[in-house]
């Protein structure tokens, strides 16, 4: 341990400690919570491990379902925490440096959640690791965006230590470093689906921007989430500056997606190429994407931060909540819109039918899984906090 | 090495998918797996009774990989699995596929599915590993097709009888804005 704690400065801690609380409702709450979403991680994953890919609702017509969106969800967030971590120790903005260490934390914590998804969505996760650096597909996007997050979470961990042991040189350096493997391999993950020639919905240059985009917002949003938990709203002084100053980014952020959003469907559905045209109607009309990526994602934060001229703080706390939801959608959307239209080979009449949507809804094991891993991300950031003293980062 | 590619007369399917069962039994797929290598597209609803069907458009189309010579699936597969064989046919190491099933998402003709016995993707190979590993130079559902409407062969030598049916008579490939340069040919 002593040899630890020489790498990286850990606070003192007990194996007790680290199991006790302040028993408060919240808390309790979060604990029930966390122990609840791991019982279901691991329910899910004997179940796959029992049924393979039958446990599972993804079907030929569409191969990727829930656990892809869980995972862009947790990988999304990870890079989105990483770009909020920077504004302070990678671009020395003074307000944000109280921050660095805490959504450095997450974004670590995030991307291993994300991880555990994955591992039980890939067939054989083993081989992957194996043939990624033995056989790689250079021109794979998802060789690229594996190859590089897993360097990413190198360079992370390695920021992370030098922020703990306030050598802000060294944490400068491997910060900006992760960031820019990190947004490299965050655009070819949006890649992933904007190199897809068959799926005319995603093809384009459309993902790989607006995965960055969102990827910040996110990130703002967990910030929050995050700041709201640990000082149950009675904000210190340094810590309120930085997140009005975020809100103000979100706002704009929002601003910015909204837009790009809109000329996304306006130039979907006008420029009336089939297979995004008629898709893109279809996305109109979904309540996943009205309520949950519109209404929760965009609208709510973005009116509440605007009306209260970014002053009400605790506000912003709830609205960011609602804004996570928004994100879950946005992640399962892209991911289940990218595969609805079915894969016409020909059109043989003048006048074809409108063609029926693949439908897929999660399995229980897919829902046990993808959500249970909230609840690895909680359990990881929960230990990350009793171990690593994440405040006092004002340098 | 030859360079093997497929032409369907498709206006004389009669859809009795004696291909389908074929292919099953040739590559051992099971029965009643759906769209498994190769399948008989309806694209539009049958009209009319037994004796008298409205046929004056073409309802039945031949499916297969179209043994793609520019393949999306091989550019998506993250361990470089996919791969182009000397007979010109699009394979897979299957100890390299890790089901990330990046192939499926990107094939545009919907031409791969998961072989749940090996737990890899698979498609239509040609017969590869069984007929023209034996030195056989026809594949099981061409073979079997009681309207003799599939055509197989090199596309490599002027004198197979699909390079003699391609120069006389007009074709055309499947999503040709997709940029794939398919290997198989329908026959106006
Ligand atoms: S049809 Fe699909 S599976 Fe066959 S070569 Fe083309 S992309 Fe690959
Ligand atoms: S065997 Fe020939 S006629 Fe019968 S379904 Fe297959 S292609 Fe059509």
């Amino acid at each position: 341990m002593n040899f630890i704690k020489k790498i990286i400065p850990m606070k003192d801690f007990t194996l007790k400690s680290l199991m006790t609380f302040e028993k408060t409702p919240l808390n309790i709450l979060m604990f029930i919570l966390t122990i609840g979403l791991l019982g279901a991680f691991g329910w899910g994953v004997i179940e796959y491990l029992i049924h393979s890919h039958h446990a599972y609702n993804v079907t030929r017509e569409h191969p990727w379902g829930l656990l892809i969106a869980m995972y862009i969800f947790f990988v999304v967030s990870s890079t989105g925490l990483c770009i909020v971590g920077s504004l302070g120790d990678v671009f020395g903005f003074k307000d944000y440096m109280a921050m660095s260490k805490r959504a450095i934390l997450g974004s670590i914590v995030t991307i291993l959640a994300g991880f555990a998804v994955i591992a039980f969505e890939i067939g054989h996760p083993v081989r992957m690791l194996i043939y990624n650096v033995l056989s790689p597909g250079l021109t794979s996007a998802i060789w690229w965006m594996g190859t590089l997050y897993g360097i990413y979470l190198t360079f992370m961990i390695i920021e992370f230590i030098f922020l703990m042991r306030n050598d802000m040189k060294n944490a400068r350096i491997f910060g900006l470093t992760g960031l820019l493997v990190g947004l490299a391999a965050h655009s070819n993950l949006g890649g992933v689906f904007g190199f897809l020639n068959a799926r005319t919905i995603s093809n384009g240059v459309f993902y790989p921007t607006y995965f960055i985009l969102t990827a910040f917002i996110t990130g703002i949003y967990l910030t929050y989430l995050m700041y709201g938990f640990r000082y149950k709203m009675n904000f210190p002084e340094e810590i309120k500056k930085g997140l009005i100053g975020l809100a103000k980014i979100q706002t704009l952020l929002l601003a910015i997606l909204m837009f790009f959003e809109t000329w996304k469907m306006m130039t979907g559905i006008y420029g009336g190429m089939p297979g995004r045209a008629d898709v893109v109607e279809h996305i109109l009309h979904s309540g996943g994407f009205v309520y949950g990526e519109v209404l929760c994602g965009m609208l709510i934060p973005f009116v509440v931060m605007l009306t209260t001229k970014w002053k009400s703080i605790n506000l912003y706390v709830y609205a960011s909540f609602i804004g996570m939801i928004g994100i879950f959608f946005m992640r399962y959307d892209l991911v289940h819109d990218t595969q609805v239209k079915p894969l016409q080979m020909m059109k043989l009449t003048e006048y074809q039918l409108p063609p029926k949507w693949i439908e897929y809804f999660p399995s229980a094991a897919e829902f046990a899984i993808g959500f249970g891993a909230i609840g690895i991300f909680f359990m990881l950031y929960y230990f990350g906090q009793k171990m690593f003293d994440l405040d006092g980062g004002d340098h | 090495m030859a360079n093997y590619g497929m032409a369907f007369d498709y206006k004389l399917c009669i859809n009795c998918h004696a291909c389908e069962v074929a292919c099953k039994e040739e590559n051992g797929i099971d029965l009643g797996a759906k769209n498994h290598r190769l399948w008989i597209q309806e694209e539009t609803k049958v009209s009319g009774d037994f004796w008298n069907l409205d046929r004056d458009k073409v309802e039945f189309m031949q499916m297969q990989c179209q043994e793609c010579q520019d393949a999306p699936c091989m550019a998506a597969c993250p361990n470089g699995a996919i791969y182009r064989d000397n007979n010109g046919i699009v394979r897979l190491h299957k100890d390299l596929c890790d089901l990330t099933r990046a192939c499926m998402s990107a094939c545009p003709y919907n031409a791969r599915y998961v072989d749940e016995k090996n737990h890899v993707t698979d498609k239509c190979i040609f017969c590869a590993d069984t007929r023209l590993a034996r030195g056989e130079t026809t594949t099981a559902c061409q073979i079997t097709c009681p309207a003799k409407l599939r055509y197989f062969g090199n596309l490599d030598d002027p004198e197979s009888e699909i390079s003699k049916v391609l120069s006389s008579r007009k074709h055309f490939t499947l999503k040709p804005e997709k940029k794939t340069k398919p290997k198989l040919f329908y026959l106006e």
